[in-house]
């Protein structure tokens, strides 16, 4: 009698760490819905979108719980499904979505946009224009900082592949948004000395 | 003047602290003469800021929420079905090997698509680029023919002229696979210069290395054998694979 009472507290000692371990793994899944929404939107430029991604992502990573080996991995497991939804998603709406054409999303016209968003839309536009490995590289390293071994681990590439296309990605924003920028106040200036 | 040695990938490496001790110390040596350093490693910076500051605060979901959300369960295995079709149809396409003429003018370029019907297409280059479809082209090499390689260095640089000039958003990956590893091999390649200029002048140009290959390259050499490719060229787990990849996303594909 006492052992049977034994292993039905074991079998609920089971249940109930079970569900802990569970409850746990979804409160820390859930910390990084924010990131992961962040990082989505800077690959796709879309919030419905982003947040589709992001909903797939969290169920996904939900559901295959047991293949995380080691919570310290969290992270990079995430951003990892995250990147397979997105390349599942690019794969089968490219019939009737073309990534290079969603538009930025804007509410203002430009004459009221204030200064920090133009600023902000400046650099959104020239992410979005970005080879979508370099964007990602760069969302990763910048946004999340992450180390390049994990962006290595999460994209599936080479830690040097990490490296030239941050360097590349880096050089054209320096490109797009530093250099135009001086070019635009010689420019500014030159008109005013004509004057 | 910054020291030519210390390359691009390598500051970034230091903005992103990325470097070991020993490697941080030539950095700071470096820093204290040299100028250039110095404003390359605020630029990057600079960069890195104005980065995070534009995704800070994305915009709120609910606003820009539609009725409607995607399922992705059935389709996800819709995708990996076609996928799977698209490995057998690329396969037997490589079999057979169809003459494949390859000229620097844009008027006898041949390609390869894949339609909406999961069809592939081989057709001349023009009339499905005149298609209303992303300008996205994959340029493939597998022999050591530094001709071949020049034929594609070239319609690469002609196609991003002409999206360029017309305002027209692009993106085009060289793909080497098999002996053309050669031509993006340092100290093999007579190209590196050519490579580098274009590099420089399209941020939208990549040039891929297939690790396959290059493992291939590592067991007939001997495993003391530096397989170092040039600078800025990727390395994908697998050519084919990537090339399967990139048609499933709507890619054109040249062979050269």
């Amino acid at each position: 009698m006492k052992r049977l009472a034994a292993k039905k507290d074991a079998k609920v000692m089971n249940v109930i760490s079970d569900f802990c371990r569970n409850q746990q793994f979804k409160r820390a899944v859930a910390e990084y819905r924010e990131n992961l929404y962040r990082i989505a939107y800077s690959w796709c430029h879309n919030a419905a979108l982003a947040d589709d991604l992001v909903q797939e992502t969290l169920a996904k990573a939900l559901k295959n719980s047991s293949q995380l080996r080691e919570q310290q991995t969290l992270r990079a497991w995430l951003y990892r499904i995250l990147c397979n939804c997105w390349r599942d998603h690019f794969r089968r709406s490219r019939d009737s979505v073309d990534i290079d054409d969603l538009v930025l999303v804007e509410s203002d016209t430009p004459d009221r946009r204030h200064d920090r968003q133009e600023i902000i839309d400046r650099v959104r536009n020239a992410i979005s224009r970005l080879p979508m490995g370099q964007r990602q590289v760069i969302s990763l390293v910048d946004l999340e900082e992450c180390t390049y071994i994990e962006v290595a681990q999460v994209l599936d590439v080479p830690i040097g592949t990490v490296m030239s296309r941050l360097s590349r990605a880096r050089k054209a924003l320096k490109e797009q948004l530093l250099e135009a920028e001086v070019q635009e106040s010689t420019r500014l200036r030159n008109l005013r000395a004509v004057k | 003047m910054t020291d030519p040695r210390i390359s691009d990938e390598r500051v970034n490496a230091f903005v992103d602290d990325e470097l070991d001790v020993v490697e941080k110390n030539e950095l700071f040596d470096g820093l204290r003469t040299d100028g250039d350093l110095s404003q390359r490693i605020c630029e990057l910076r600079q960069l890195s800021e104005l980065v995070r500051h534009a995704y800070d605060k994305p915009p709120a979901i609910e606003k820009y929420r539609k009725p409607e959300i995607r399922r992705f369960g059935a389709w996800g295995r819709v995708a990996a079905s076609v996928t799977l079709v698209a490995v057998g149809a690329l396969l037997g396409w490589f079999g057979h090997k169809p003459p494949q003429q390859l000229a620097s003018a844009a008027p006898d370029l041949r390609a390869m698509y894949w339609d909406e019907h999961r069809a592939f297409h081989n057709t001349d280059f023009n009339s499905v680029a005149a298609q209303n479809r992303p300008k996205r082209v994959i340029v493939h090499l597998n022999t050591a023919s530094p001709e071949k390689f020049e034929k594609a260095l070239a319609t690469a640089e002609q196609l991003l002229n002409a999206y360029r000039q017309t305002g027209q958003e692009s993106e085009i990956e060289v793909v080497a696979n098999a002996s053309a590893i050669r031509m993006l091999r340092t100290d093999y390649s007579p190209y590196s210069d050519r490579v580098r200029q274009l590099q420089d002048r399209y941020f939208n140009l990549t040039f891929l290395a297939c690790k396959d290959a290059i493992d291939q390259i590592r067991d007939l050499e001997g495993p003391h054998s530096d397989v170092s490719l040039l600078p800025d060229v990727d390395v994908a787990p697998s050519a084919l694979e990537h090339i399967l990849e990139r048609l499933s996303e709507g890619w054109l594909y040249i062979n050269v």
